[in-house]
């Protein structure tokens, strides 16, 4: 479940947002779904982004599916935002692998740009170093 | 020691305040710290959010711990803000109207305490967000659908209680409640309902009870601390069918509107329907500067070249429709036969059976995409929401959002125009975009919602809901009878609530003077 496409070169502006389009059927709010075509590969569809990580064994994984995914897997807000500045087959967290634990902890708990920050009550410290652990599995070390 | 205290409040009482509610929640549960604190500034603040900064927070596990809670706040007359998980983004997000209160932060209590599979309910608690319950609902497998608002990382129960709405046939939240349980400012605990009978077998089967019913009395208000509530599902259909209409003119508007609104008030579209301009879809999908990066609004050929490049119309609405299959398939013919000779093309909608995959359907599926449009003029986002609730008429719509169109463009804000058509209403929203950073800005800003607000009411629109900077200036346009519904909340503040310990100021209720 934590696995999907990753985009292999970096489309131009109005392809991802066509391809964003396309992909956006079943969403309530937000861009309209019009005739353009989808190109490259497709990514995980919404129905999947929500279940990200659940069952898993790692409980890093499943507390990063419940806590994070929503914006920072498949194409949604944290993946559009951070592929603004990256290579976009990175953009989503669980595939950095320049991830360190600290770092992560630093952004969650004082935000970053357009990232509200996340309170010790919605994820505990426990926990965010769980979130952190798995992040950063792929990370230098 | 924090070094925001309550208004009114010696330092020392406060801390005591703060070592009786560490007793009540345990110490990880309050929160005073300065570094914590800014983890519940408004993301979307107008500024820095500062001026809305809260002295601590409070975040119990359960209704005895809230009921405890509250007899220590009348003890020590500190005013509580609470909010459901505090994601009300756009509407001052969990920061309190007034400056120093403490946040009652319900996240914690987020127990999906039970879903009736046959008779469509389920009962829950305001920490439960979208993702939760969508989560839950999935793993069970149990063929009950929720309807989801734009922004689903706030709360179910939270979402409903300021009005919220979603998109499908369960989208007006509010009225998907089904009997509640509500701390009272004193402490003491009511069911509202069927579940004012001990035992109550229908509290989530039927609304109103015996005699009066208060249900009402707990939304967009500050009454009590809502920590159950029943919400109802929509059973799966055998069918959906979805469709993106896109309407090429500015104009077209006025006969769409009156064509859309027809078959929602027939029910023939069970939905509110959202109705969008370009820079709505644009806004979510791209970044003001690839398309515009001059000064003022954005002028119309850029729009024209958003409907060109993202195959949109200068207005969209999303169509669905839910229900057994021959029901459906007649509805699509009936929709088709309406608005294929106007628009001049075919349309295409996409179905949906049982066994297919989700993201096929109508359904309801948590995103938030919608907080995309945030970063349209880059840096620190946000959003604020002008929404006057008009009669659904389609000349009227139209009328008033060319005159706000030229407006903006007046101030020098781009238009972003998202009404939603309800079953006798529309909500001529548009929203507001901004770079919190940007001073001049946040000034523009601020001029033009207050200046909507005031315009709009003289013409006889008020609005459906309002942000915490502007609670005051909202209800101050509720004014018949030189405000007599001010004059009745605040009676019903002072008798339930005579130290103004429940969210002094939440719509513009109990709001005390500086």
């Amino acid at each position: 479940m934590s696995a999907s496409g990753g985009v292999k070169r970096r489309p131009s502006r109005l392809l991802a947002a066509g391809l964003l389009l396309a992909t956006m059927a079943g969403c309530s709010e937000g861009a309209q779904q019009a005739p353009v075509k989808a190109q490259g590969p497709a990514m995980m569809p919404q129905s999947q982004v929500v279940m990200f990580g659940a069952g898993s064994a790692d409980e890093g994984e499943r507390l990063y599916g419940q806590e994070c995914a929503y914006c920072h897997a498949g194409r949604n807000t944290g993946t559009i935002m951070l592929g603004r500045r990256m290579d976009p087959a990175q953009a989503e967290l669980h595939k950095r692998t320049d991830l360190e634990p600290d770092y992560v902890k630093a952004v969650v708990r004082n935000g970053l740009v357009n990232m509200p920050p996340l309170s010790r009550v919605e994820v505990t410290d426990e926990d965010l170093d769980k979130i952190a652990a798995w992040l950063a599995r792929n990370g230098p070390k | 020691m924090t070094a925001v205290i309550p208004r009114r409040i010696s330092p020392a009482a406060f801390g005591k305040a703060l070592d009786a509610f560490r007793a009540i929640v345990g110490p990880p549960g309050v929160l005073d710290s300065d570094e914590d604190r800014q983890t519940y500034i408004d993301p979307y603040a107008l500024g820095d959010g500062l001026d809305h900064d809260c002295s601590a927070i409070v975040a119990p596990a359960s209704t005895e711990e809230v009921r405890a809670i509250m007899r220590v706040a009348n003890e020590f007359k500190v005013p509580l803000w609470p909010v459901s998980r505090g994601k009300n983004l756009g509407y001052g997000a969990a920061s309190p109207a007034e400056y120093g209160n403490v946040i009652l932060d319900l996240s914690r209590m987020n127990r999906i305490i039970e879903v009736d599979v046959k008779q469509a309910h389920c009962l829950i608690e305001p920490g439960v967000s979208y993702f939760d319950l969508y989560r839950h609902l999935t793993e069970k497998k149990i063929p009950l659908w929720m309807s989801t608002p734009g922004n689903s990382w706030g709360s179910v129960v939270g979402n409903a209680l300021d009005r919220g709405i979603g998109y499908t046939p369960y989208g007006d939240h509010c009225e998907q409640i089904c009997g509640m349980e509500v701390v009272l400012p004193d402490g003491d605990l009511v069911r509202t309902g069927m579940g004012a009978m001990a035992g109550s077998a229908g509290w989530q089967n039927y609304k109103y009870g015996y005699g009066p019913g208060w249900d009402q009395m707990f939304f967009q208000s500050n009454f009590g601390v809502v920590t159950k509530a029943g919400l109802w599902l929509q059973p799966e259909p055998e069918m959906t069918a979805k469709i993106e209409l896109a309407f090429p003119k500015f104009d077209d508007a006025e006969w769409a509107i009156d064509l859309l609104a027809d078959l929602r008030r027939r029910d023939v579209i069970q939905h509110n329907i959202v109705f969008g301009s370009p820079v709505r879809a644009a806004s979510v999908l791209s970044q003001r500067a690839e398309w515009y990066d001059g000064p003022g609004a954005i002028p119309d050929s850029a729009c024209e070249e958003m409907i060109r490049k993202l195959g949109i119309g200068w207005w969209n609405a999303k169509i669905s429709l839910f229900g057994h299959a021959s029901t459906v398939k007649a509805q699509v013919e009936i929709i088709r036969k309406l608005f294929e000779p106007r628009i001049g093309k075919e349309l295409n909608f996409e179905l949906w059976e049982q066994g297919d995959p989700p993201d096929k359907s109508a359904r309801g599926i948590p995103t938030t995409m919608g907080l995309q449009s945030v970063n349209w003029y880059g840096g620190r986002g946000g959003h604020l929401s002008f929404a006057p609730v008009m009669p659904s008429d389609g000349k009227l719509i139209l009328d008033y959002a060319r005159k706000i169109k030229a407006y903006y463009e007046q101030v020098g804000q781009d238009y972003y125009a998202s009404f939603t058509i309800g079953r006798r209403h529309v909500n001529n929203v548009s929203l507001i975009l901004y770079d919190r950073d940007d001073p001049a800005m946040v000034t523009r800003v601020d001029q033009l919602y207050r200046h909507l607000v005031t315009e709009a009411a003289s013409q006889g629109f008020g609005e459906y809901r309002g942000h915490i900077s502007y609670m005051d200036v909202v209800a101050d346009t509720f004014d018949f009878n030189d405000h007599a519904l001010r004059r009745l909340n605040d009676k019903v503040k002072a008798c339930l609530d005579p130290n103004n310990i429940i969210a002094p100021g939440r719509n513009g209720i109990g709001t005390r003077s500086a």
